[in-house]
């Protein structure tokens, strides 16, 4: 096998091949005149030479997602669909300056304006598709138009990310590589499982952050943080992000490489920025709703960990926490000093306040302080290193460190650390293990998201699909083996972790069958209910008593993904900081 | 896994037949490829062939269980609900009954009313829901049951006996029917098969086991084309006793069989004659043991088959695209005759339908018999009953043409049941080059097919369904139905029938029927899909005759090719490649049959190679239509 690809490879100069390489779009990227002609913010409107420059494969994978993704639109939904509806109705049916202040339904508008304008130009048309949709009492409205018409808009508007992701593959280093990278992203099942199943516009969103980071490898810095400070406008969660963009453009858009201020282009850019937060806040300053507007942005009511434990440090903590409980009960050590509250906690399982009973309780200031100590350290080394590279590294870490310490963080923001990442994985070897540590744990941990039978196998036979087709031709190109004793054993641990996948979902899959004839029917089946948004509502939070029992396949899932996750942020943050 | 020819050998061998588009495939311009091969050669290239057949089959389950995520045939439509209702129903009627009640419990309910292969799978189908969740298959108290775990389970079943038989069959007939082709090749036909819409609408959207039925006739043709017949014979016996529909393959079935006995000579093929009844018989006794004697009175067989087979049922029911439904527009049958005249008419006419490709096959089968005896006299070798007849090439045409003059003619016919002419048409583009005329035909033909059901698709509430597998499928044969590639009759046909369709589907949207023509839109869509099947079915019939002149069964020219065997000709070649075809007489193909037959018959035997010897000739700037 191995003597025939190298043989076929030989000889295989003579074949076109259009899915992974087509000769004459294989621009390289020191063509100065090409960041111009593809790098400019507002490209030309010039829809036919465009559709021109798609290729063929490109149409193949923008034709055969789209098909399956309409195939999902009788799928599962998330409370987050009626959340969506019922912000097309708010904004459709109320002046501007109730937005933020109507509370008909119990998910009001919590995302920041220029998301609300977003809805409000979605719910043009549809109020011509369905009047019915943006009725502001019709709450949980579930009829045939509002699905097809809202999971239509997702997929419309995800042609964002389609496009920016095109742009990426003109003008890269090895087309070839990026054309995998660019498709791998466009496919993530992250996207699939968050924006077509459980609904949201990550696919769009994701897309402005990758055609910010676009211009920021094409050399237009200044459109890079124009557009980043849109997409703040959009969702505020990229605020995880912000501190490299702050780094990076102050460094390297600001300063010239000798230090020096250049006024000139820190004003365009302050201004820039400026600019998009009136064009967003502008309305709400004058209406003097700044501060509503905020109260309902940033609601600090929230718990450590979020109902379903996102796979981050705090899941290890508190998963250590239950372990250490456990002993102490066992042994009866009279030195440990047991909360109470803590004991209750852990009977309660997974929602409200975490309260830990062996260690010591965290507070929100302790996981803001380490958050910004581990950012600083990237930050010097990006202040250091400023460029492209550095920059997307350092972003990704950014939005890590958020992840692996923030409080009360959501598993879909893993999201936020994977769409970066996925930029670096053909560096090298260490980088694409890091990559592959981090997808697989990362996409297993929205597993959890889809609790419904009938998506149990969509979800895994797309990701492991994908998964094959994304890791095994990078691994081809990328892979080196391990050269001296202790690297072979952490190659092969790690290859162990990731075939400990199968059988954590087998375990997942095969434990609710055992555990309901030993747990009697009484067992509220509620649980799963608020596994599966932020905008859970409080009140069926603290109702639902769960069994322990029900609550072990997504403890073990969360502590698994975390021991992944947390590897490949040191790995990251090792190759960052020595490499870059 | 398919692979038989290392990569780095085909550029040489491409330049030993240059004239071939079998080697020139993977060099032709990517102009006329579709998704599917524009994939396996990046995959290919990737080095993740050995991938290509199991990422295939996953995405298939993939889009298969999508489809199912929809609703279903009678979905929240008491009392009755539709045919998905009906198979649950069986399960839950096999499960708690007696074996001699099956077929005669409460027939208003959905009474069983499939052979009784159907009762088994439902049976152990309803085993195994029952001891997940009783409730589901509780004898009476379960009628229309529609709870989200119960569905889910319902469309597991069918995946599953998809994924058991339907797909190892399409697997086994790639690899036994296209064993000569590049794996590329064999990979792309995998697909296509896979994701063939029709089939997976009804199966996976509507609700129907046509899977397991078409699985197995499917296995029954590949095991012919592996020699082994009598394993061939059962596979085909256990498909008519899950679905009577699979009489339509009969025909065509039973003329390959004794072609093949014809073409052995007396002794040898009364043999196989006899091994086959005896077989067939065997077989069919088994499926129908507990309505036999010991177990029941031999009257109690008059229960399952009067149930199979309901001739007290009308001459066709909704709106279906046979030729019955077409012509009742003008020609009011059911006034001017009685019903039992009309059976004996369609009857006629289904039998004048298929009898052409039968009557070839066996002249045919007893044509090179005769003329190999010849040869076979002098050496006195016995022939080897375990290669295929001569006459295999036929096979896929005697099908098409046997069934499709059953859909066309024949009593009592749904419009699901284009179903089973799509098979044999999809197995003949799936082995031909996209230019070739089998190809555009087969694809007009798949998108006909759909489109003839986009009134039951609908009111089952699968239309976005429909419009996404359309889509999907063309993209992945490569068919673009608005473009014109050539300027021939076929492509301008193609495209006046899909310009035809979308229009339907337009007016449809916009203009609502008028109130005395309430139906006006199903007719319609019949008065179009009609005569498309009709072609097929004239063109099948024409292509019966073309192969076996082709074959040398035909005319008196046969006589002149006995030609003693080659060494080497029993079994694979070294590289088994294609190329050896184009060498002029004799050598084998990778099937490893071919004691002295020549040239033109052997290119036939592999299925689309008969359509690329005539693309080849045209890209070779013959422009004259063929066909």
């Amino acid at each position: 096998m191995q003597r025939r690809r190298s043989v076929s490879s030989a000889s295989s100069p003579t074949k076109r091949t259009t899915f992974s390489e087509e000769p004459t779009r294989a621009e390289p990227a020191s063509d100065a005149g090409d960041d111009k002609k593809h790098g400019g913010l507002l490209a030309r409107l010039d829809v036919a030479g465009w559709l021109k420059d798609v290729t063929k494969a490109e149409w193949d994978i923008l034709l055969v997602s789209t098909c399956l993704k309409l195939l999902l639109f009788p799928a599962y939904r998330s409370t987050d669909f009626e959340v969506h509806r019922n912000w097309l109705a708010i904004t459709h049916s109320l002046p501007m300056s109730r937005w933020y202040y109507d509370a008909t339904s119990e998910w009001t508008l919590d995302y920041p304006p220029f998301f609300a304008y977003f809805e409000k130009l979605l719910s043009i048309p549809a109020s011509f598709v369905d009047p019915k949709i943006v009725e502001l009492t019709n709450l949980n409205y579930d009829s045939w138009s509002v699905i097809a018409y809202q999971r239509a808009t997702v997929i419309a508007t995800e042609l964002v990310l389609a496009l920016a992701l095109q742009r990426f593959i003109r003008g890269a280093v090895d087309p070839s590589i990026q054309r995998i990278i660019s498709a791998s992203l466009f496919l993530h099942p992250g996207f699939l499982i968050v924006d077509h199943i459980h609904f949201q516009y990550n696919g769009f969103m994701f897309g402005i952050l990758l055609w910010s980071i676009l211009m920021a490898r094409n050399g237009n810095k200044l459109a890079s943080g124009f557009l980043f400070a849109v997409l703040l406008n959009f969702k505020h969660i990229y605020m995880y992000l912000a501190p490299a963009y702050f780094v990076y453009l102050l460094r390297a858009f600001c300063l010239s490489p000798s230090g020096e201020l250049l006024p000139g282009r820190f004003l365009s850019l302050a201004n820039a920025v400026i600019l998009v937060f009136l064009a967003s806040l502008g309305p709400f300053l004058l209406m003097g709703q700044l501060p509503q507007l905020l109260s309902r942005l940033f609601p600090f009511t929230r718990g450590l960990n979020h109902a379903y434990w996102a796979p981050n440090v705090w899941a290890l903590v508190t998963a250590a926490d239950r372990v250490l409980l456990k002993v102490a009960q066992i042994f009866n050590i009279q030195g440990l000093q047991i909360n109470d509250a803590g004991v209750t906690s852990t009977s309660r399982g997974l929602v409200g306040d975490t309260v830990f009973a062996v260690i010591p309780n965290v507070k929100p200031i302790h996981t803001f302080i380490i958050t910004i100590a581990f950012q600083m350290i990237y930050l010097v080394k990006l202040w250091r290193a400023p460029t492209y590279k550095s920059f997307v590294a350092a972003l990704t870490l950014c939005g890590y460190t958020s992840f692996m310490f923030g409080w009360h963080v959501h598993e879909k923001a893993i999201l936020l650390v994977l769409v970066p990442l996925s930029l670096l994985a053909a560096e090298n070897n260490a980088l694409f293990r890091t990559f592959t540590i981090a997808s697989v744990s990362g996409v297993f941990s929205l597993f959890p998201l889809l609790f419904t039978p009938a998506e149990t196998f969509v979800k895994i036979a797309y990701s492991l699909g994908w998964a094959v087709l994304t890791i095994e031709p990078l691994s081809k190109r990328m892979y080196e083996f391990p050269t001296s004793l202790p690297w072979v054993i952490l190659d092969g641990l790690e290859r162990l972790y990731i075939a400990g996948f199968a059988l954590l979902q087998l375990f997942v899959t095969l434990f609710p069958i055992f555990a309901r004839s030993r747990v009697s029917a009484s067992v509220s089946h509620n649980v799963t209910a608020c596994v599966d948004g932020e905008h859970c509502a409080p009140g069926v939070q603290n109702s639902v008593e769960p069994s322990a029992l029900e609550f072990l396949p997504l403890m073990l899932t969360s502590v698994y993904c975390a021991v992944g996750l947390v590897w490949a942020f040191v790995r990251l943050s090792v190759i960052y900081l020595r490499q870059f | 896994m398919f692979a038989t020819i290392p990569e780095a050998e085909k550029p040489r061998l491409t330049v030993a037949a240059s004239s071939q588009s079998l080697s020139a495939e993977d060099h032709k311009n990517t102009e006329d490829t579709g998704m599917a091969r524009r994939w396996t050669r990046w995959m290919h290239k990737q080095g993740l062939r050995h991938r290509v057949v199991s990422l295939v089959i996953l995405f298939a389950a993939l889009v298969k269980w999508c489809i199912g995520l929809g609703s279903y045939s009678g979905q929240g439509t008491p009392p009755m609900f539709g045919d998905y209702e009906a198979q649950r129903h069986w399960m839950e009627l096999t499960i708690h009954l007696p074996i001699r009640e099956w077929y005669t419990y409460d027939l208003k309910y959905w009474g069983l009313d499939y052979p009784p292969l159907t009762a088994y799978i439902s049976w152990l189908c309803g085993i195994i829901g029952a001891w997940v969740d009783p409730s589901w298959f509780a004898l009476d108290h379960s009628r229309g049951i529609e709870t989200p775990a119960s569905k889910i389970y319902m469309r597991a079943t069918v995946l599953a006996c998809d994924t058991l038989i339907y797909v190892p069959a399409i697997v086994f007939f790639v690899q036994s029917w296209q064993g000569n082709r590049s794996s590329k090749t064999q990979q792309v036909a995998l697909l296509t098969l896979l994701l063939q819409p029709g089939l997976l609408l009804i199966d996976f959207g509507h609700f129907q086991y046509n899977t397991v039925m078409l699985g197995l006739t499917l296995t029954s043709v590949s095991c012919f084309a592996a020699g082994h017949d009598l394993l061939g014979a059962v596979a085909f016996v256990m498909s008519l006793g899950f679905k009577q529909m699979a009489l339509y393959y009969a025909p065509a079935i039973g003329s390959y069989l004794l072609a093949k006995c014809l073409s052995l000579g007396a002794r040898q093929g009364a043999q196989l004659f006899f091994q086959l009844a005896a077989t067939t018989v065997a077989t069919f006794a088994l499926l129908f043991l507990p309505w036999l004697p010991p177990f029941a009175p031999l009257s109690a067989m008059l229960e399952p088959i009067g149930r199979i087979f309901p001739f007290q049922r009308g001459l066709f029911e909704d709106k279906v695209a046979n030729f019955w439904c077409a012509s009742n527009v003008v020609l009011k049958w059911r006034i001017w005759m009685n019903a039992p005249a009309l059976i004996k008419l369609s009857a006629g006419l289904t039998a004048a339908g298929f009898l052409p490709a039968v009557v070839v096959m066996l002249y045919c089968g007893y044509r090179l018999g005769v003329a190999s005896q010849t040869a076979q006299d002098l050496k006195e070798i016995p022939k080897p009953t375990s290669r295929p007849a001569p006459v295999l090439p036929l096979l896929p045409y005697a099908l098409l043409t046997s069934s499709m003059s059953f859909f066309l003619f024949s009593f009592q016919v749904h419009e699901k049941t284009i179903l089973v002419p799509l098979l044999p048409l999809t197995l003949l583009l799936s082995g031909a080059s996209n230019n070739s005329f089998s190809f555009k035909l087969g694809a007009l033909v798949n998108n006909v097919a759909v489109f003839s059901m986009w009134h039951l698709l609908k009111r089952d509430g699968l239309a976005l369904q429909y419009l996404a597998l359309l889509i999907l499928w063309n993209r992945i044969i490569g068919h673009n139905p608005l473009r014109i590639r050539q300027k021939s009759l076929m492509d301008y046909l193609s495209i006046t029938v899909y310009g035809i369709c979308i229009l339907l589907h337009v007016l449809e949207t916009i203009v609502p029927p008028p109130s005395h023509l309430p139906d006006i839109y199903p007719v319609l869509n019949v008065l179009l899909s009609t005569p498309v099947f009709g072609i097929t079915w004239l063109w099948s019939i024409k292509r019966t005759v073309e192969v076996s002149w082709g074959l040398g069964g035909l005319g008196s020219s046969s006589k002149a090719i006995s030609m003693p065997p080659l060494p080497g000709a029993d079994g694979l070649l070294p590289n088994g490649n294609p190329v050896k075809l184009t060498t002029p007489e004799g050598v084998t193909s990778s099937l490893g049959l071919s004691v002295g037959e020549r040239a033109a018959g052997l290119r036939t035997r592999s299925l689309g190679h008969v359509q690329g010897k005539k693309s080849s000739l045209r890209s070779g700037s013959v422009s004259t239509e063929f066909d």
